[in-house]
């Protein structure tokens, strides 16, 4: 400052005790990045995901259209502040499933109709299946850092998980640049329904998963942040699907795919607020590669435009492409050398589009959010192109409220 | 870069005050759209905190005075926190409780409250009275009364400098009502030049002062008086008596925001012609007073 008469003035204790509390305000030091001890908060959201019927005409032997998955989700977040330096997330969910999935692939028994093989679907009488899910997260803050721990706990009926996570934050540059590193690891024991009526069925298998990832987040200018983050995972044991069979060489055999899975991803986010439109850019793209030899790349692009008395209207479009897993195939003429089969939709190549408008109004310490989302996949969207599409591949929506209140 | 950014100026209406908004930008769209966020980011502030709005926060805890408690939204609570440790460094002067002292005073009519009238109302005027556990308040008395007008258009100058240099301003200055905070010098790194109201002739500047950054704030009892006698009876009232502050005329700060400058002005003019100049030497920010007899000090200029 050039005001004074140049000489050095101590601060007093008046001065200290000033400052320190007009810099707490909101207007003065805006709103810091990652390092901040969370508000309380309450968060409930309900979704409804609907997937298309499968069609009669892409079924073997049925007589109607088949119901696929229905799923019902409530999620409730509370988040509180814990003394000055901890704060305390606990999220818990709650979801019913119901509805008919992918059970194989037959090969089409018209020969001019082999590229469109038929889908089987199973529990045409109704699968149901509820998932319980609790996780705390609990973090500890210091002056440019913070350290989390996070335990979680699953469970369907055919299934529990256990998983654990460590965290760290740093900001350097001024709170310029944000380095995340992160570690967890899941324990999962799978224990299939229905295994007397269907005897090839597994008994009891586990699977463990470990992961680590890496982020940094950039304050370009004043408009604009970029994040970046790669992440690595093992996962190892039992990875097929208990309730899937593959169509080999006229018999049906369990899916069955290899029992280790190295999977990396890189995913890069930019943000840009353009204050001419007062609405923000959200690019997002994502590079997915594994040693099943599924490679698949994301692009999500989304608006954020602001609107007087707190309302905010959010478009986007998310773009996926996937190729297929070495393993994989919609029926297979002859078993493989390696015996691995698996005629999973989720494997198989293909691409998705999807819509999503989502409002965001705030009334004071209250957010209310409603989302819909409008889904579609098909193998013409695949990285290279397909001859025989899956016919299992999905269509859905999925609409979401929510209700937050900040205190 | 430099030769093709060209200075904007904007006036406006906000807070009760004239306010001016000076900013170097290569584009008019650019500067206009700056303007647009500033004015509504500063109407933001003044629907949240004004007294005379129905619908701000501070209506609504002064209508629940004496009933349950409310819970706030953070930067309230900061601005809360803020009225606690000013009072608490003030030695209870400067009070936010002290507004409705306000409803026994008319300035326009040039004569004082009736003695009683003051006694009724002081019971309601204390800041240790509120029941303040952030995010909670609770007005214990029925009629008492908060008033974010001592300080609230300081912090909207502050909000509004940061939310400018987040626009990608640089060089600009913004001025509510006297309260001003330097976004950036000059292009050429020049200072700006800002005066200080003279208290008997609030048009003109008394001095004036060179500042390439921070924020000045000045306290007056120009601002709304009245005279009796050839006495002046200025709208600064202490909460412990009722009666307007006495001794000093004007007290200008420098600090590098301008909630603190605008704070410490307000309290040296309560603690009045001895006092006051005795703190904000203490207090170690630049400072220029001048009291009513026309004496002046300070090592502002």
């Amino acid at each position: 400052m050039s005001a004074g008469n140049g000489q050095k003035k101590k601060a007093s204790r008046t001065l200290i005790a000033l400052a320190g509390s007009a810099l707490g305000l909101p207007g003065i030091s805006g709103k810091a990045l990652a390092v901040t001890q969370g508000e309380a908060e309450v968060d409930y959201s309900y979704s409804l995901y609907q997937e298309e019927d499968m069609p009669r005409e892409k079924q073997s032997g049925a007589t109607s259209d088949t119901e696929r998955y229905t799923i019902d989700t409530h999620q409730l977040r509370v988040v509180r502040p814990w003394g000055d330096t901890y704060d305390l997330t606990v999220d818990l969910l709650y979801e019913t499933m119901s509805g008919a999935s992918p059970w194989y692939v037959l090969p089409n028994p018209d020969p001019n109709q082999s590229e469109k093989p038929l889908q089987v679907m199973s529990g045409a009488s109704g699968i149901e299946d509820t998932r319980k899910d609790v996780l705390a997260k609990v973090r500890k803050i210091y002056d440019d850092s913070a350290g989390a721990v996070s335990l979680g706990y699953s469970t369907e009926d055919d299934y529990t998980s256990v998983n654990m996570a460590l965290e760290g934050v740093w900001e350097l540059d001024d709170k310029q640049k944000t380095v995340t590193l992160g570690i967890g690891g899941s324990d999962d024991d799978i224990e299939p329904v229905d295994t007397h009526r269907f005897p090839g069925r597994v008994e009891h298998e586990t699977k463990t998963s470990i992961s680590a990832y890496a982020g940094l987040s950039m304050v370009i200018d004043a408009q604009t942040i970029v994040q970046s983050s790669v992440s690595f995972t093992r996962q190892n044991g039992f990875l097929s699907d208990p309730y899937k069979l593959a169509f080999v060489s006229g018999t049906l055999v369990q899916d069955s795919r290899p029992d280790g899975r190295e999977q990396f991803t890189w995913l890069t986010r930019l943000r840009r607020f353009f204050p001419e439109w007062l609405g923000a850019l959200h690019a997002d793209y994502r590079f997915y590669d594994d040693d099943w030899g599924v490679e698949s790349h994301t692009i999500d692009l989304g608006w954020h435009q602001n609107f007087s008395g707190q309302l905010q209207l959010i478009p986007s479009i998310r773009y996926y492409t996937q190729s297929q897993a070495y393993f994989y195939a919609p029926y297979y003429n002859a078993p493989r050398n390696d015996n691995f089969a698996s005629s999973d939709y989720r494997l198989s190549p293909y691409g998705a589009l999807s819509f999503r408008l989502d409002a965001v109004k705030k009334i004071g310490t209250w957010a209310f959010r409603l989302g819909w989302e409008m889904y579609d996949s098909d193998s013409d969207l695949a990285i290279k192109s397909v001859k025989v599409e899956n016919p299992g591949l999905i269509e859905f929506s999925n609409f979401r409220i929510s209700i937050s209140k900040y205190f | 870069m430099a030769e093709k950014l060209l200075e904007w100026h904007f006036s406006f209406f906000a807070m009760g005050s004239p306010c001016q908004l000076r900013i170097y930008l290569e584009e008019k769209e650019e500067a206009e759209e700056v303007s647009y966020r500033i004015q509504s980011e500063v109407a933001r502030l003044e629907q949240l905190y004004s007294r005379y709005r129905d619908d701000s926060v501070v209506t609504k805890i002064n209508r629940s005075a004496g009933k349950a408690a409310l819970t706030v939204d953070p930067e309230t609570a900061g601005l809360l926190d803020y009225a606690q440790t000013v009072y608490e460094q003030s030695d209870g002067l400067f009070d936010i409780t002290s507004g409705i002292l306000r409803s026994a005073w008319d300035f326009k009519s040039g004569i004082f409250p009736e003695p009683v009238q003051i006694e009724k109302i002081l019971p309601l005027v204390d800041w240790s009275m509120v029941e303040w556990n952030s995010p909670n308040i609770r007005l214990p008395e029925i009629g008492m009364e908060l008033d974010f007008g001592g300080y609230v258009k300081e912090y909207a100058v502050d909000a509004a400098a940061r939310l400018c240099g987040e626009l990608g301003v640089s060089h600009g200055m913004i001025d509510l009502g006297g309260d001003i905070h330097i976004i950036g010098p000059h292009p050429d790194g020049s200072a700006w030049h800002v005066g200080i109201r003279n208290p008997r002739s609030p048009e003109d500047a008394i001095v004036s002062v060179d500042l390439q950054s921070g924020a000045i704030a000045s306290s007056g009892d120009y601002e709304r008086f009245m005279e009796v006698d050839g006495k002046r009876y200025c709208h600064i009232l202490n909460p412990k008596t009722g009666w307007p502050c006495e001794g000093l005329a004007a007290v200008a700060v420098a600090a590098p925001i301008c909630l603190l400058a605008g704070t410490a002005s307000t309290i040296a003019m309560l603690k009045g012609r001895e006092a006051g100049p005795e703190w904000l030497k203490e207090l170690g920010l630049p400072y220029f007073w001048v009291a009513t007899d026309g004496e002046s000090g300070g090592d502002l200029v």
